[in-house]
């Protein structure tokens, strides 16, 4: 059974439709991505999901109840525009949200002394946050995410604005949460990020979700006349030749999309008669970034690609 | 009444306000201010700027005119050296020919003016005042009471009346003013009430506008540093409108109390004995009252504040929309004043019973007139029934506001807010 279901959800403002009748399932201990270009309606369906926007229509299902304010008290949200009070002390702004979760007392503040510890901020738990750096700031807004130890961790494009130490460090705890049986959606347009930390994923374009599910058999499906090729030379040759479907170009490497699966021996005959010095050739692979291409037409703009996960 | 998520809202608001330096230093400055915003009030109607005055006073016969210079002489204002004054004698059929005379002097000023006390003026008591400026009070407030002295002098004077009877004559009358209550005693009035009620108001005011600008600003603040929506993940809008409300309001309150701590101690001892006049006569029933109504006024115009702050962006466009709330505060501060000159005045009675109102003009008017308790009390009723109307209306604006970034919404847009369905 999900232990989250959006069955049918639309946002309006006024004439604009945010979000059009969006339904996906999130499964018990996975990592679920929305992903999505910038607009395309993630954080309207993720604040839909944290119940500060009220849907036009639809209904969002926690564990077969609509969700409530115990939903609420079990969740960690980590909003794409992060903010704080400037004015508050790192330790008692982490202590605050705590509250706000109803959870206080002196287990809290030894986890959250571990926590600042764990992102090097231990020397800064009684600085003012104005006084901290961007990206400290950040660090502090994750603490107060996890702080509670919530069931289920909502991060909406978290990875965005952070450098590549903290990128893994943040990484890196998503994937304990996850051992220890909590459910992590996060939302993106970063696609080698969700292809690489999911279980599951909805795909969303234009406030519709144009594909979802579990993460392997979706590119089981979309692989199979697939291939993944790294190359020097030129293959221009390839263009409308009678065995291509299309070609997609990702800078670094292209997919090649054949109209038949029996045609990659073909492919690599045809690659090695043109004196194309091959790199590296996956067949029946397809990246998550081809996938969308194929589905939404462009791809969404990649930020942070240098980043190695 | 209040959840765990309300009461970690009201105490974060009270751990930065109260103990804030702001807190401490508003607290302190407060009663300066309003006695600094007294004493100006004062000073500037007492300060006249007369010094160099240079009247000419003419009469119709050299004994007056002598008569005149020997009681003038003896002014404080004349023997200090800030007036100088100038004796003649001119018969009235010369007059014009004299003042025609005298033009230039007053017209660069260098005489103030001609004060012409007529033979006639024994019998009419009409004087005739020649200036550039001659409306102007302060020489009629000065020199009225000596030139009536010396008139009512030679009228009585060779009709055998006594120094004693004169002297009475001279005198102005004075009122004593005795309140009648329902308890059949009859005392004497002091000023003690008047200037409690001018307190009261003035303490109102700015208390209401301060505190409600400090959360209109706090939540602007929240709104662009987008915390906002870090909290709504944790607790509904509602919930995080009433901790802030309330734990402002309770800050406020802190404050008034302490600003009323000499109040409470002139009341409660017998050490300190004020000067009759300043005598004062309220019951702590009618302190609790001033602060409870106090606190229900916080209520609802922390409310409004807080409502106007979710709609803008920055100060300065929250600055024209907080315009009509001003008003709302302004106006009943202004008709407090017009009560202390007639306290039964019939637009501040009406007005103590008018929503909004009611807040500043009832206590105001309860320590100025003697009224039974009732009515404070149907104020505070009329002031609940407001806050359970009014906060229903705040809470939806709050709620979308709160999210809004972006253009300046307009007053439709603001409407529509309030009759979406939740």
């Amino acid at each position: 059974m999900p232990v989250l279901e959006v069955r049918n959800l639309t946002k309006m403002f006024d004439v604009l439709k945010a979000v059009d009748n969006a339904s996906f399932e999130v499964p018990e201990g996975s990592i679920f991505g929305l992903i999505g270009r910038n607009g395309a309606g993630k954080t309207t369906t993720i604040r839909m999901l944290m119940n500060i926007y009220m849907p036009t229509s639809g209904e969002i299902i926690f564990r077969g109840k609509p969700v409530d304010h115990e939903f609420r008290a079990r969740v960690g949200y980590l909003p794409e525009e992060r903010g704080l009070y400037k004015k508050m002390k790192v330790l008692e702004a982490i202590l605050f949200f705590a509250e706000l979760k109803g959870k206080k007392g002196r287990d809290v503040t030894k986890k959250a002394k571990e926590y600042l510890e764990r992102f090097d901020l231990t020397d800064r738990m009684n600085s003012k946050l104005e006084t901290l750096s961007k990206g400290n700031q950040q660090k502090v807004q994750f603490i107060s995410t996890i702080i509670h130890d919530p069931d289920f961790i909502v991060l909406d494009e978290p990875f965005s604005g952070l450098d590549p130490i903290n990128t893994n460090l943040l990484k890196d705890i998503i994937l304990e949460k996850k051992k220890a049986g909590k459910v992590i959606i996060f939302s993106t347009h970063l696609m080698d990020f969700a292809e690489k930390l999911c279980d599951h994923i909805a795909m969303i374009d234009k406030g519709k979700i144009i594909l979802n599910g579990n993460l392997s058999s979706i590119k089981a499906d979309f692989s199979k006349n697939n291939v993944k090729l790294i190359y020097e030379g030129d293959i221009f040759f390839l263009d409308n030749h009678p065995i291509v479907d299309h070609i997609s170009d990702f800078g670094n490497s292209v997919g090649i999309s054949l109209k038949s699966a029996e045609q990659t021996q073909e492919l690599l005959r045809l690659l090695l008669e043109h004196d194309v010095k091959v790199i590296s050739f996956d067949s029946n692979d397809i990246s998550l970034n081809e996938i969308f291409i194929d589905l939404a037409g462009s791809a969404p703009k990649e930020e942070y690609r240098f980043v190695q996960l | 009444m209040f959840n765990y998520r309300i009461i970690a809202v009201i105490k974060r608001e009270l751990r930065e306000k109260l103990m804030s330096k702001s807190f401490i230093i508003m607290t302190l400055l407060m009663p300066v201010i309003m006695f600094a915003f007294i004493g100006l009030q004062t000073l500037m109607v007492s300060f006249q700027g007369d010094k160099g005055t240079k009247i000419e006073v003419i009469t119709e016969n050299p004994d007056l005119t002598v008569e005149c210079r020997r009681v003038f002489n003896r002014l404080p204002f004349i023997e200090d050296g800030s007036w100088t004054i100038t004796y003649n004698t001119v018969p009235g059929k010369d007059l014009k020919e004299y003042i025609e005379s005298k033009k230039g002097e007053l017209l660069s000023k260098k005489l103030t003016g001609i004060i012409f006390i007529p033979q006639k003026a024994l019998e009419d008591k009409a004087v005739e005042y020649y200036a550039k400026t001659p409306n102007k009070l302060a020489i009629v407030a000065k020199m009225n009471g000596p030139i009536n002295n010396i008139l009512i002098d030679r009228y009585f004077s060779g009709k055998n009346l006594t120094e004693g009877e004169l002297a009475f004559a001279r005198k102005s009358v004075h009122f004593n003013n005795f309140k009648v209550t329902k308890e059949d005693k009859i005392e004497k009035q002091a000023y003690g009430n008047i200037a409690l009620a001018f307190v009261f108001a003035v303490l109102l005011y700015m208390s209401l506008i301060m505190s409600g600008s400090m959360t209109m600003s706090a939540v602007i603040e929240e709104k662009n540093s987008k915390v906002v929506e870090v909290l709504l993940s944790s607790v509904s809008s509602k919930e995080l409108m009433t901790g802030k409300v309330f734990g402002s309001s309770i800050t406020s309150l802190a404050q008034m109390v302490i600003w009323l701590l000499p109040l409470i101690v002139l009341m409660s001892t017998s050490w300190i004995v004020l000067p009759d006049q300043f005598k004062f006569d309220i019951s702590y029933g009618h302190l609790i009252y001033f602060l409870f109504n106090f606190f229900l006024g916080l209520l609802i115009y922390q409310g409004l504040f807080a409502m106007v702050g979710s709609i803008f962006n920055t100060p300065q466009e929250a600055q024209q929309g907080v315009f009509p709330l001003m008003l709302l505060i302004i106006i009943p501060f202004l008709l407090c004043f017009s009560m202390i000159n007639n306290p039964d005045n019939i637009i501040a009675a009406i007005a103590s019973y008018i929503p909004f109102a009611t807040i500043i003009v009832m206590p105001c008017r309860f320590t100025l007139v003697d009224m039974s308790f009732i009515y404070p009390l149907i104020s505070c009723v009329i002031n609940i029934l407001t806050l359970i109307l009014i906060f229903p209306v705040i809470g939806k604006v709050y709620r979308v506001g709160i999210l809004r970034t972006g253009t300046k919404p307009t007053m439709g847009e603001v409407i529509k807010w309030v009759k979406a369905k939740e």
